[in-house]
């Protein structure tokens, strides 16, 4: 899946903007715009890549690792095929394989592909992206003073993993994955290359998903008239649904989106729990790849059940625990 | 081949803040070594591409079929471009306009303040967020006798006409969360410019009818005031 990706740079672009930034780089500021409001957005949207930055690289390192280091079969033989033992089980192997939604992707589809029960897959699709070890320190480091933010995370996620698994082993709808054969054929390079190969795919994608999520946040910040966000931040139903509909909009990585979350703290923890819980499991850009890997009427089912799903559990769990 | 030249650029930018110390205009200094090592990494990716990809020559016939195509990536680019031509500064008076300014809030225990202090050898230093928790909260001892060090950016406000707002940015988590300490401060003869980074030497000026109000500002009376050239390298506070 991963093997031969090569992303569509070319030479086009690459030959205006390189040596553009390249001079910019040498020679310093340009500062084209003085304007303070464009200054402070410029200096939001900066804060919010640069701390996102170093997580998305430890997030590629090691998705690129598992794709040039650990075997499908390997997985495959750890999974159990029994699918209601097998989805608690998957559900599990998320929090031992971090990687970003736009990896475990490709994942769950290879691991279809070789056999393992959907149901399971599914559930490591959903777990994966949401409870791994990167994204719970990325939001433990987000947010310092609500401790109970990762453990809230940790638990909505992870039931809305296993509820979703559960629902699709209960469906048991072999045929739509039908189409789910196996294209892969062995990549002939040396594992170091293929490594890199996929942690520089990994990190050019969900990378440039991120600025856009960083782009949308800090221009909301200023754009949007502090009143009206009060007014909406004040009225727990419409911040709920609000973000959760931005979690969608934004297509943010896992492992930066606490960061766009800690950058909205007109929210209460709740609404922003609902944020965090809904952006890893469904998203535009995932239900594009969802369509793409397994099916335009996948994702016609899978998209609206696991987005209401998500909230509602998100807002349960915000209740107890926040 | 501009896969490799893009992560050149960010991980060579990311280095560049890193190395001026203007990072700290961005997230927290601890963030220091976490954005060197990914800024490493991102330039031996970038290096490492380029060298297999001219191993490999043109002879490789799946080189022109691999093509899985992040073309979203070219964004990476934008916060290069943004930091080159826009010149993003730390949090300043613009930031502090467009929110409310926060107070510490009561510690939760009494022994917060047990530390005695005394400024008769000189004023102390201290943060903004600890003065004003002092001046709110600190029932023991008499704070407003005590002469206190303070370091912050001037941001001018029609509700004060013998000074202005020191206003020092508290950040939880990245600038984005910043929001400002701001103590009103009295006394002074002649104006500063917004943004201008000041050290003063205060007294707390305690409430006129000597009931503390977290609504009000915290206020001060300016002894000595220094203009500060160069903004610290960490212009944040991060008190929680």
């Amino acid at each position: 899946m991963h093997s031969h990706v090569r992303s569509r740079f070319a030479w086009g672009p690459t030959v205006i903007v390189i040596p553009t930034v390249a001079a910019a780089l040498i020679s310093g500021r340009v500062g084209w715009f003085t304007d303070e409001e464009l200054r402070l957005w410029s200096t939001l949207f900066v804060s919010i890549s640069l701390q996102a930055l170093p997580f998305l690289v430890l997030g590629v390192v090691i998705s690129g690792a598992i794709a040039a280091f650990v075997s499908p079969d390997l997985v495959q033989r750890i999974v159990p095929k029994r699918q209601l033992f097998a989805v608690p089980a998957a559900g599990a192997a998320g929090l031992a394989l971090p990687g970003c939604e736009c990896g475990s992707v490709p994942i769950a589809g290879r691991l279809i592909s070789h056999g393992t029960p959907p149901a399971a897959a599914l559930t490591f699709l959903l777990a994966a992206p949401a409870i791994n070890p990167v994204v719970l320190v990325s939001t433990a480091v987000a947010f310092p003073n609500d401790r109970m933010m990762v453990v809230a995370r940790f638990a909505a996620s992870f039931l809305v993993a296993i509820a979703i698994g559960t629902w699709w082993a209960r469906r048991n709808d072999v045929q739509m994955f039908k189409r789910l054969t196996d294209h892969q054929h062995d990549d002939p390079r040396p594992r170091w290359r293929q490594f890199v190969d996929v942690a520089s795919h990994d990190l050019v994608h969900a990378g440039g998903y991120l600025i856009v999520g960083a782009l949308a946040a800090a221009t909301l910040q200023l754009v949007v008239p502090r009143s009206a966000i009060d007014v909406i931040a004040d009225n727990e139903l419409l911040a709920v649904l609000l973000l959760a509909l931005l979690a969608v909009l934004l297509s943010i990585c896992s492992e930066a989106d606490a960061f766009v979350a800690a950058g909205l703290p007109q929210f209460s923890l709740t609404s922003r729990l609902v944020f965090l819980v809904v952006g890893p499991v469904i998203d535009i850009k995932l239900i594009a790849m969802h369509a793409g890997v397994f099916g335009r009427r996948f994702a016609l089912v899978f998209a609206p059940v696991t987005f209401i799903t998500a909230i509602v559990l998100a807002v349960v769990i915000g209740q107890v625990m926040l | 081949m501009g896969r490799a030249a893009m992560m050149c650029v960010v991980g060579a930018i990311t280095l560049r803040l890193v190395i001026t110390g203007e990072f700290g205009n961005f997230v927290q200094q601890h963030m220091q070594l976490p954005l060197t090592i990914a800024a490493v990494l991102l330039i031996f990716f970038g290096v490492v591409e380029v060298i297999g990809d001219l191993r490999d020559g043109r002879h490789d016939p799946e080189s022109s079929r691999r093509a899985v195509a992040p073309t979203v990536g070219w964004l990476l680019g934008l916060p290069v471009l943004v930091l080159l031509s826009v010149a993003p500064a730390a949090l300043g008076a613009t930031a502090a306009e467009r929110v409310d300014p926060i107070v510490p809030s009561e510690p939760a225990s009494p022994e917060a303040f047990i530390e005695p202090i005394d400024s008769s050898d000189g004023p102390i230093q201290m943060p903004v967020y600890d003065f004003m928790s002092r001046a709110l909260w600190d029932d023991g001892s008499d704070f407003s006798e005590v002469e206190v060090e303070l370091e912050g950016l001037v941001v001018n406000s029609p509700e004060v006409d013998d000074g202005f707002l020191l206003t020092k940015f508290a950040v939880s988590c990245c600038a984005a969360d910043g929001l400002p300490l701001q103590v009103m401060l009295h006394g002074l003869d002649s104006t500063y410019d917004n943004d201008q980074w000041v050290r003063v030497a205060v007294q707390w000026r305690p409430p006129d009818d000597g009931v503390v109000d977290t609504d009000d500002y915290v206020e001060a009376d300016v002894i000595e005031i220094e203009v500060v050239d160069d903004p610290p390298d960490n212009p944040y506070e991060t008190p929680f």
